[in-house]
């Protein structure tokens, strides 16, 4: 009986977080789909450890935008790691046609893509507020 | 006036700016190929190569945005902005609570300031000179009578007339592995090395010498570059063995000069 019970709490404790992620990552995924309707915006990249979500208007930059997206990631890192910046908040890459701009929230890394022109501190504030 | 006196004027400018702006912590600037144009006395030259090589993914995948104009990066206790002026990045890294308008304003206006005066003292070095060694060489050749180093013509030279300045490349190091390659050999881009040919006026270099910003020095046997995907980079492979004996690791810089008999 004892055996039993043990079970049965090992399971609780490994699929609350869990479930708490998954709803995290919705509501994440809800608010970029309505980040998407911003003017100026042209798509976003959110990643995970398990997962991965897409969404950018013009298929044919998903790779060369997904590359960018990573690179921005990494050197963040490196620039945070060697000039000791603490948590990096935000990485925005100023592109003369298209504006990239990467946060990381609860391991979640989301790049959100723009024209020059948007408004990438609305997204900034809609982002960290989640 | 020639590329040292330029990157004395910009690193002096750098200094001096980060003396009338406390704010600032490190400041530095560099081309999109990977050169290091100058930097401020508290930033270590190797910290400058590796931020310089964390951008190459941005760099590379640029053209998807149509260029790098600026990078922020945003930290719980700092910021890094890289701006674009003219070729060049201008790195700045500022505290917290920097004002981020009168460093603005004192980086936007003093940099380019500089530059413009710079470039009209004399037009070439910072536009002309890339880490190919073709633009270096032909523009000395027409404005510059005292360095004629691909038209030192026939004259006596026949052999052992050393280069009058061994050209120096500053290259980025990449792992080069394998059951079957030799330690003692490097590898550059071949035109890189035909390049040095022609200055050189030797029919092959074997040799090359292979300085770490620290001050180490070896030399090592060297050929082309055989994988496509390293040319063109401004890339050294480089095997372990050497690495080590110079303490240097991938993604940092080095110069390289020729050995010429």
């Amino acid at each position: 009986m004892a055996r039993k019970k043990k079970t049965v709490q090992e399971v609780a404790a490994v699929t609350e977080p869990l479930a708490v992620e998954e709803s995290h990552m919705n509501n994440l995924r809800a608010n970029l789909e309505e980040i998407k309707t911003f003017d100026g915006v042209i798509g976003y990249i959110l990643r995970n450890s398990t997962s991965a979500a897409i969404d950018l208007k013009d298929p044919t930059k998903i790779i060369d935008y997904a590359i960018l997206s990573s690179s921005a990631f990494d050197a963040g890192e490196v620039l945070s790691e060697d000039f000791d910046l603490g948590n990096v908040k935000s990485i925005i890459v100023d592109g003369k046609d298209v504006k990239v701009v990467s946060l990381t929230v609860s391991d979640n890394r989301i790049s959100v893509f723009m024209d020059k022109e948007a408004n990438c501190e609305k997204v900034l504030r809609k982002l960290h507020g989640l | 006036m020639d590329d040292e006196v330029y990157s004395f004027a910009l690193k002096n400018t750098l200094n001096e700016i980060q003396n009338i702006c406390p704010d600032i912590k490190n400041s530095f600037m560099f081309k999109e190929e990977g050169e290091i144009v100058a930097a401020d006395e508290k930033t270590p030259e190797k910290v400058v190569a590796h931020v310089m090589d964390s951008f190459d993914g941005i760099f590379e995948k640029a053209d998807a945005i149509g260029g790098v104009e600026g990078i922020t990066l945003e930290g719980s206790k700092g910021r890094v902005t890289i701006s674009c002026m003219n070729d060049l990045y201008l790195v700045t890294v500022t505290s917290r609570k920097a004002d981020l308008n009168y460093v603005n304003t004192v980086t936007q206006v003093l940099i380019p300031t500089i530059l413009r005066l710079l470039e009209k003292i004399h037009p070439s070095p910072l536009k002309n000179k890339t880490p190919s060694l073709k633009v270096e060489t032909k523009t000395p050749v027409a404005e510059e009578p005292e360095e004629p180093l691909t038209e030192e013509p026939e004259e006596t030279l026949e052999t052992e007339t050393p280069l009058p300045q061994p050209p120096v490349n500053q290259l980025i190091i990449e792992n080069l592995g394998g059951l079957l390659v030799p330690s003692d050999t490097v590898r550059i881009d071949s035109e890189t090395l035909s390049q040095w040919k022609e200055l050189s006026e030797s029919t092959k270099i074997e040799q090359v010498e292979v300085e770490t910003f620290d001050g180490k020095t070896t030399r090592c046997k060297v050929k082309p570059i055989k994988d496509s995907k390293y040319e063109g980079k401004g890339i050294i492979r480089m095997p372990e063995k050497i690495q080590l004996d110079l303490e240097v690791r991938k993604g940092e810089l080095v110069r390289v000069k020729p050995l010429v008999d």
